[in-house]
């Protein structure tokens, strides 16, 4: 605040009013126009109307195959970390107790795809073709009990990634890479280690390249290790994905350590009907001469899969409400400046406090602090209100941390404050309502809907350069490198980070208001 | 029946809890300029604004040339009106502001040109309003409502923002415009601009009509005489002329007002005690005096240095 | 009413702003249905596409400025306080309603025909690049088609009647910033509600929302995929404009100016 402003009025002012006085100028200015303050409060009233009504018009039917529908969600497991996971496989294997190791070779890996899509019934999509999806996974696992979300750490071989040392869902190491065939075969080895759990692979099953550990805290002496056959929801023929299958041969299966005298076991893992995750049919093993042929439907991986479960996040209700509360918002921040333009009071303003930046920044600061404050709490109580309600209405609320869920209401808080600061800039650059009121609202409002009725590359265009990016803010589902999965809008999935996102809507916000500095002190009140 | 009068008959509006009028009765005869006026907030402009149809009264009604204003046919070649002057869009030309109001009467475009040359806004026609001054907003308003050339005249405050010629100008065009016969209707609560061009005076307060009269019946009706006296001791003074049987208000600390007494009296009066005074002069009532007396108690907004200066 | 009409015709001729809305209608509605025929790579498997639809995409933000330039006609002078010299000098309140409506119209409608024309063209000659082309079964956009011939025309009459919905928003709310508020959210706020409904209540919003019914009659293809008749939705968007309009002559009849 020491820098002299160049503004007309205040040359030889010899003091400068403070800026506590200019900011409670704005300030009264603001609390007595009615309007004002009561559209605040209706903003945050419409927010939590409408996140009370967009959770209640949800309703989660489950089908199964056969047609029969219920009220409720299907089942989704719950990870070692509380996140949301898919774990659906088949699995050949026995127990291990203590230390031990097994090794095998994986000769072949081949798939088969679905021609329907996913959202048919499991018994209309038995047609396919030849095909492996990227993420096709076949390899050694080790896990404390097949309960679906429970611990596990794994070395396989892949579709399309090479081999991989995955453990607990989210964590991935990549070993060598390179498609597996009968030319081409690839030895995995799978370790433990007390708590330890430790992947190699090798081309020749004599030289063996260490791929990653993982130590499994609790880990119990007795654990089920087996070799699995998986193969994800493929999206690269259609965007709402398809069903496929993997198939693999193991041969030179080696169990070194204290095993269960029973013969080798095979299983099926969340292949039920009422598993979320969609598989294309439950899967098999066979034993051919030395080698055991299986074959398996699924994933083990983060869930990342909205379009698959149409699951709500805890956030999910949140953004109609909060595109009605912007508007509200938008129209205070455009009237509290043009107002002032209209009836002439600009040039009192400017007479009374010559520093016409300070004006601008204090008048900022106020309408940014009633956005923040508006937007923090209908967000609060939306969130919560809208998880309750979904909850109660049967849907399936993804898991979100707390700290992701106070992401986002700083985020929403922080988005209000920024569209309200950036309107403000537009009004004063603007002198006129209906520019920065149309602007504001197009600008938020449009590119969901043109994401809503075009397929195309543009949607995610606007959320990465248009000042909608700082919607991005909203963003509940976690992505994963592990999942191949059309991480588009439609999808639930802005293209930005939440907090870069706001950058870009920010740098907008800055660049109107650097506009507005500049306009403002040029310019004849 | 005469076009040029405006009649308003007992005017009853509420705005939500406050009586904007309160039974308002008058009538603007033709060939006369009736001065309308009242404090801030007495009512005048609400008046004005159910006079041309803007507001609906609660009760009472309006007839302009004898007719309701709804049933004019092209109002505004009856009645002319300068509302407010600052209710221009900024981004049309004077011309062009002109021209709509013109074409919604059906008159020509010359008739814009003919009323722009009237109030001298000719050299800046083709300007946009919202760079006007506000005395040249007051002459486009003036010129719209001359455009349908009225027989009568409804002008609200019309010497606001004017340059002292431009008052001059306002004065005779007012003249003018009476003496052709038209009935003219001018408000302001400024008395000073009205004297000498008002016939007639209508004086509102707080909604309701106080005065409605001829000015020289008006000015008859106002307190005697006051004599000024400068002195340097006006308490003395003062003292003096209330034991001859004066009553007096000291203005200033050289300056008293005398009533009660003629001036040959106070002359007298102080010549005997010995108190030194450098002027007497007769003052006769003026419109403001009469306005001060009938507005008394009246003004909805008024600061302690007014209620002093209205003694 | 002659009169009115010639008074609301000269008053939007010579406002400054007029011009520049009308043309920047046109060239955003174009603009944009350009850019979005620019990005549109259509793949074999992607289903069938709608090239006319496609090419009218504009119109999402085309109605916005249209929707502006009809509140401006009112609200601007509500802003100013000219409406009281605008309502002395036509103190028959209805009169004056009916001549900003019907100067609206035809601004709305001259802009209407520009805009779709253009879009229209843009498409004929972009979309081809994007692979709606004769040879994947797509023929060129030609008004000769009849139901492209109704997209254009339902289009233009689209906007026309987007203008008179936030004439009477603006007549009934007296101020620019709320009204246009009203009217764009009124527009796009019911297509994002539907959105986060499941069926049947999604479908049930997409039929009765002004701008999902209206736009239904942009659809040349696959009809049933539409909410709601071509017809019969742009007959909600009428509905919606003449409701508006009847609150706000009601208004403007029983309000002081």
């Amino acid at each position: 605040m020491t820098r002299t402003s160049a503004s007309p009025l205040s040359a030889g002012t010899p003091e400068r009013t403070r800026f506590t006085a200019v900011l409670r100028a704005e300030w009264t200015k603001f609390r007595t126009v009615r309007g004002w303050v009561i559209a605040p409060v209706i903003a945050a009233l419409l927010c939590i109307m409408f996140a009370y009504l967009v959770a209640n018009g949800t309703h989660t039917d489950f089908c199964t195959g056969a047609g029969n529908c219920k009220a409720g969600h299907p089942f989704v497991p719950t990870g070692p970390n509380g996140q949301a996971v898919a774990d659906s496989y088949y699995t050949v294997g026995r127990q291990l107790t203590g230390d031990g190791t097994i090794t095998t070779q994986v000769t072949s890996l081949t798939g088969v795809i679905s021609t329907a899509m996913t959202n048919v019934a499991p018994s209309q999509a038995q047609q396919t073709r030849p095909g492996l999806a990227a993420w096709a996974k076949a390899g050694i696992l080790a896990r404390p009990s097949t309960r679906q979300g429970s611990a596990y750490a794994a070395v396989m071989a892949t579709g399309g990634h090479g081999d991989r040392f995955q453990y607990n869902y989210s964590h991935d190491n990549p070993g060598r890479s390179g498609p597996v065939s009968t030319s081409s075969p690839r030895w995995l080895r799978l370790t433990r280690t007390g708590d330890t759990l430790t992947g190699y692979d090798s081309t020749n099953g004599t030289t063996w390249t260490r791929i990653g550990a993982a130590h499994l805290t609790g880990l119990p002496v007795t654990v089920h290790v087996g070799l699995f056959v998986t193969s994800p929801v493929s999206f690269q023929t259609s965007a709402s994905g398809s069903r496929t299958l993997a198939t693999a041969t193991f041969d030179h299966t080696i169990i070194d350590g204290h095993t269960t005298p029973n013969a080798w076991h095979g299983q099926s893992i969340g292949a039920r009907q009422q598993d979320f995750y969609p598989t294309l049919r439950v899967g098999s093993y066979q034993r051919a001469d030395s080698s055991l042929v299986i074959s398996g439907s699924g994933d083990i991986a983060p869930a990342v899969v909205q379009g698959l479960l149409g699951a709500d996040t805890a956030a999910s209700s949140l953004p109609f409400g909060l595109t009605v509360a912007l508007i509200v918002i938008i129209v205070v921040a455009t009237m509290f400046i043009t107002a002032e333009y209209r009836r002439g009071l600009i040039r009192i303003t400017f007479a009374a406090i010559p520093g016409r930046r300070r004006v601008l920044a204090a008048k900022a600061a106020v309408i940014g602090a009633v956005a923040f404050v508006t937007a923090a709490a209908a967000a609060t109580v939306a969130i919560s209100l809208g998880e309750r309600i979904l909850q109660a209405n049967g849907a399936y609320v993804f898991p979100a941390s707390a700290s992701t869920v106070v992401r986002i209401i700083a985020g929403t808080a922080a988005l209000a404050t920024v569209t309200a600061v950036a309107v403000l800039a537009v009004g004063a650059i603007t002198r006129r309502s209906a520019a920065a009121v149309a602007t504001g609202i197009v600008v938020f409002v449009l590119p969901s809907i043109i994401g809503s009725i075009s397929s195309g590359g543009a949607v995610q265009w606007l959320y990465r350069l248009t000042p909608a990016a700082g919607l991005s803010v909203l963003q509940a589902l976690p992505r994963s490198a592990q999942v191949d999965y059309p991480y588009t809008f439609a999808n639930g999935y802005y293209p930005l980070a939440p907090w870069a996102g706001l950058g870009v809507l920010t740098a907008w916000a800055a660049l109107a208001l650097g506009i507005a500095a500049v306009v403002l002190r040029r310019r004849d009140a | 029946m005469n076009d040029a009068v405006i009649e308003v008959t007992g005017l009853r509006k509420r705005f939500g809890p406050t009586l904007a009028l309160g039974g308002v009765t008058f009538t603007a005869p033709p060939g006369k300029v009736t001065g309308f006026i009242g404090p801030n907030g007495a009512g005048k402009s609400t008046t004005i604004r159910v006079i041309l149809g803007l507001d609906a009264p609660d009760e009472g009604r309006v007839r302009v040339g004898g007719h309701p204003y709804q049933d004019l046919r092209n109002p505004l070649r009856h009645v002319g009106a300068l509302i407010d002057a600052a209710a221009v869009q900024p981004s049309r030309t004077a011309r062009n502001h002109l021209l709509w109001l013109a074409r919604s009467q059906a008159l020509k475009a010359g008739r814009v040109d003919a009323v722009l040359e009237l109030v001298g806004l000719a050299a800046a026609a083709r300007r946009r309003a919202g760079g006007f001054s506000l005395g040249m907003r007051q002459r486009l308003g003036i010129a719209a409502a001359m455009l349908g050339d009225p027989p009568v005249v409804i002008l609200d405050e019309p010497f606001n923002g004017m340059d002292p010629e431009g008052i001059v100008w306002m004065r005779k065009l007012l003249r003018t415009l009476a003496a052709e016969g038209r009935a003219l209707l001018v408000s302001s609560h400024l008395m000073s601009e009205l004297q000498g061009i008002a016939d007639h005076i209508v004086v509102i307060g707080r909604g309701k009509v106080l005065a409605d009269a001829g000015i020289d019946e008006l000015l008859a009706r106002a307190a005697g005489e006051q004599v000024l006296l400068q002195t340097p001791t006006p308490a003395e003074a003062a003292r003096v002329l209330h034991r001859a049987g004066g009553a007096t208000t000291i203005l200033d600390d050289s300056t008293l007002s005398v009533s009660g007494l003629a001036a040959r009296q106070v002359v007298e009066a102080l010549g005997q005690s010995g108190v030194v005074f450098s002027e007497v002069t007769t003052q006769r009532a003026t419109l403001e005096d009469v306005y001060f007396q009938l507005t008394s108690g009246e003004a909805e907004f008024r600061t302690e240095a007014g209620q002093g200066a209205q003694r | 009413m002659i009169e009115a009409l010639r008074a609301e015709w000269t008053k939007t001729r010579t406002t400054g702003g007029t011009a520049w809305l009308l043309t920047g209608a046109v060239a955003v509605t174009i603009a944009v249905s350009a850019g979005s025929a620019a990005a549109t790579h259509v793949s074999p498997q992607s289903g069938q596409e709608d090239p006319t639809k496609l090419a009218l995409a504009g119109i999402y933000l085309g109605q916005a400025v249209i929707a502006v330039f009809a509140v401006l006609t009112i609200a601007e002078e509500y802003d100013t306080g000219m409406i009281r010299v605008s309502l002395a000098a036509m103190p028959h309140r209805l009169i004056l309603l009916t001549a900003k409506a019907a100067t609206t119209t035809a601004l709305a409608l001259a802009a209407g025909i520009l805009a779709v024309t253009g879009c229209l063209l843009v498409g004929r000659l972009m979309l081809p690049d994007a692979g709606l082309d004769p040879a994947h079964g797509y023929p060129l956009i030609t008004i000769s088609h009849s139901p492209t011939l109704r997209a254009a025309s339902g289009s233009v009459c689209y906007l026309v009647l987007i203008a008179l919905l936030a004439l009477g928003v603006a007549t009934a709310i007296r101020d620019t910033a709320p009204s246009i508020a009203v009217v764009l959210g009124l527009l796009y706020l019911p297509p994002l509600l539907a959105q986060a409904f499941t069926e049947p209540l999604r479908r049930h919003i997409e039929q009765i929302a002004p701008m999902t019914a209206g736009l239904a009659i942009q659809a040349t293809t696959n009809p049933h995929s539409q909410p709601i008749a071509p017809w019969a939705g742009l007959g909600v968007l009428t509905a919606w404009a003449a409701a508006s309009l009847l609150i706000a002559a009601l208004l403007l009849r029983l309000r002081d100016a």
